[in-house]
C-alpha cells in the first residue's frame, strides 16, 4: 500500500454505483503498477543473475577491501594505545562499527554468492571480530567485578572493643595445671625413665648448661629456652616441638619434630617425617645415636626402628627455594659424637 | 539476593561444603582431614603449603583445604577464606605454653569479615595425650563464650591419634552448614 496516492475517497453525493465503479478502476491501477514494478525488479534481477561471475567477484573484491581496512586499523590499536589511549574506545567503536558493515555486506549478497564464498567470508567476520576483542582485552583493562561490602568501615568501630574486651578476661582467671618437666635449672643433670604408658607430654624449659637424659617412650616433649645443653630423647610417639634454643646438642627420635629460633645447635634424628627448622641458623643434622638398655623395643614401640633418612631431608620455612637453605646443614662425619651410651640410672639404684 | 540464590541452588544441586582447616602448627590438622578419609597417619611431615582433599561425607561432598600452621605461613591463611562454610579451629590441648598464642591467632581469625558467616568447629585435639586439658578447660582459656552471638560454634575433644571424636565433631559441623545452605533437606 505504500505506492502512489490513493484515489479521492468516494464522497457521500455521488450514487452508490459511480462509487463503486470508481474503486473498481482504482483497484485496477494499483495492481497494474504493481505488476509493472514486479516485473522491472524481476528484470533487474535477472540480469544481474546473468553476470553472476562478475558481481562475485566484484562483492570479494569490496569484501577484501573493506576487509585489509580493518586489519590494517587493527594493527594501528596498538600504537594508539601507547600514543593516546583515550582514543582507544572511539577506535574500537568504528571497527566494531566497520566490521558489522561487512557483515551487512555478506548478508545482502548472500543469495547469489556460491555457499563457500559465504562460508569463508563469515569465518574471515568471526576472525576480524574475535581480533578485535582479543585487543579490546588486552589494551583496554577491564573493571574487575567485586563485591564492595560498604558496611565493613562502619562495623569497626563497633567490632572493635570487643576484643580488646576478652583479652583482658583471658589467661589471667584461668590457673594452668603443671604438666611433668624440668623448669629453672643450671648446671645440673636430668634424668627421668618413663615407664609403661603413664607418661603423656613433657616439657623441657628454662635450663642453662644442663644434660638432659630421658629414657622410655612418651607422647609429646615441648622444649623452650634452653642453652648450652645437651639433651639425650628415648623414642617419642607424637611429636617434639622446639623453641629458642642455643648452642645445644640434641639426640632425638620422633614421628615429627619442629625447630623455632634455634641457634648454633646439632640435632641427632631420627624422624618417620621431614624435620623443619622456622627462623633458625647455623643449625647441624645427624642421624640418631642414642643407645641405652631397651632402645630397641622402645624404637620399635614408637614405629621408629629402621633409619628413615630424614634426619637430613630438612625444610626450611625461612627458605622456600629450591637451593640448598643457608641455615642448616649436614654435620660432617667426622664432628659427630659417635654412639651416645646413657646409663640407666634409676635401674642402676634399684638393682644394686 | 539474586546471585546469592543462584550459587545456593548450584551448590544445592552439587551438595558441596568448603571446610578450612587452620590451627597452630603441631596441632595435628593434617592427621586429622588423613584419619577422617581412612589413610595412613603414621608419615605425615609438617605442612609446607596446604593440602586439599575432597571427601564424601553423608550425602555431602566436602572440599578440606588443610592449611600450614608454622609461623610463617601464618599470613597466607587469609588467601583461603572465600566461601568457606565451615571452619575448623584445631587446638593442641597438651600444649599448655602456648595456648595463649592459639587465643590470639583464633581471636584474629574470628575478625575475618569473610568468615563471618562460617560455622566454627573447636577441635580440642590430643585428648589421648595424659595431662591434656579438657574440651571446657579449652573453651574457659579460649573464651569462647564471649564469641559473637551470631556464630554457630561447637567444641569437641578429639584424638587424632585414636580417631575418637572426630565423627562426632564433623558431623556437628556438616549439619550445621546444610542447615544454613541447604535448607534442611
Amino acid at each position: 500500500m505504500e505506492e502512489g496516492p490513493e484515489p479521492n475517497l468516494p464522497t457521500k453525493t455521488l450514487g452508490l454505483n459511480a462509487d463503486l465503479q470508481k474503486k473498481h478502476q482504482a483497484m485496477l491501477d494499483r495492481l497494474s503498477n504493481r505488476h509493472q514494478a514486479r516485473l522491472d525488479n524481476s528484470l533487474a534481477r535477472r540480469s544481474d543473475s546473468g553476470n553472476s561471475s562478475e558481481s562475485t567477484s566484484s562483492f570479494l573484491s569490496r569484501f577484501s577491501d573493506s576487509k585489509q581496512s580493518i586489519d590494517s586499523q587493527l594493527a594501528d590499536s596498538r600504537l594508539i594505545a601507547q600514543s593516546d589511549p583515550s582514543r582507544l574506545k572511539s577506535h574500537f567503536a568504528n571497527l566494531s562499527s566497520s566490521i558489522s558493515d561487512l557483515e551487512i555486506l555478506v548478508a545482502e549478497n548472500s543469495y547469489f554468492l556460491p555457499s563457500y564464498e559465504v562460508r569463508s567470508s563469515l569465518k574471515t567476520i568471526s576472525d576480524l571480530k574475535q581480533n578485535l576483542e582479543t585487543l579490546n582485552s588486552e589494551l583496554i583493562p577491564k573493571k574487575k567485578f567485586s563485591f564492595k561490602n560498604k558496611a565493613t568501615t562502619k562495623k569497626e568501630p563497633i567490632k572493635e572493643p570487643e576484643p580488646l574486651k576478652y583479652d583482658t578476661v583471658s589467661l589471667s582467671n584461668f590457673k594452668m595445671p603443671d604438666s611433668p618437666g624440668f623448669r629453672n635449672k643450671t648446671n645440673e643433670t636430668l634424668v627421668k625413665k618413663f615407664k609403661g604408658t603413664d607418661i603423656g607430654e613433657f616439657t623441657l624449659s628454662d635450663l642453662d648448661s644442663c644434660e638432659v637424659r630421658l629414657t622410655g617412650c612418651c607422647n609429646a616433649v615441648f622444649m623452650n629456652r634452653l642453652k648450652n645443653c645437651k639433651v639425650y630423647l628415648g623414642p617419642v610417639i607424637g611429636s617434639i616441638l622446639i623453641e629458642e634454643v642455643e648452642g645445644c646438642v640434641f639426640v632425638l627420635a620422633s614421628h615429627q619434630i619442629r625447630i623455632h629460633l634455634a641457634k648454633k645447635c646439632d640435632f641427632y634424628l631420627r624422624v618417620r617425617s621431614r624435620p623443619i627448622i622456622e627462623d633458625s641458623n647455623v643449625v647441624r643434622f645427624a642421624p640418631y645415636c642414642l643407645d641405652y638398655e631397651g632402645i630397641e623395643m622402645d624404637l620399635q614401640k614408637a614405629g621408629l626402628s629402621e633409619e628413615t633418612g630424614n634426619w637430613a631431608n630438612v625444610d626450611d620455612f625461612k627458605w622456600l627455594r629450591a637451593v640448598q637453605s643457608p641455615n642448616w646443614c649436614v654435620l660432617p662425619e667426622n664432628e659427630r659424637v659417635g654412639k651416645v651410651r646413657v646409663e640407666d640410672f634409676e635401674s642402676r639404684i634399684e638393682g644394686s | 539476593m539474586g546471585l546469592l540464590s543462584i550459587i545456593r541452588k548450584i551448590k544445592r544441586k552439587e551438595k558441596e561444603m568448603r571446610i578450612l582447616m587452620v590451627g597452630l602448627d603441631n596441632s595435628g590438622k593434617t592427621t586429622i582431614v588423613l584419619k577422617i578419609n581412612g589413610e595412613d597417619t603414621s608419615v605425615i611431615s609438617p605442612t609446607l603449603g596446604f593440602n586439599i582433599k575432597t571427601i564424601t561425607y553423608q550425602k555431602y561432598t566436602l572440599n578440606i583445604w588443610d592449611v600450614g600452621g608454622q609461623r610463617t605461613i601464618r599470613s597466607y591463611w587469609r588467601n583461603y577464606f572465600e566461601q568457606t562454610d565451615g571452619l575448623v579451629w584445631v587446638v593442641d590441648s597438651s600444649d599448655l605454653r602456648r595456648l595463649d598464642d592459639c587465643k590470639m591467632e583464633l581471636d584474629n581469625l574470628l575478625k575475618e569479615e569473610r568468615l563471618s558467616g562460617a560455622s566454627l568447629l573447636i577441635l580440642a585435639n590430643k585428648q589421648d595425650i595424659k595431662g591434656a586439658l579438657t574440651p571446657a578447660e579449652i573453651a574457659k582459656v579460649l573464651n569462647l563464650e564471649a564469641m559473637d552471638k551470631t556464630r554457630h560454634w561447637k567444641i569437641v575433644g578429639c584424638s587424632a591419634y585414636t580417631g575418637e571424636g572426630l565423627l562426632e565433631g564433623f558431623d556437628w559441623l556438616v549439619q550445621d552448614v546444610a542447615s544454613r545452605i541447604y535448607m534442611l533437606d
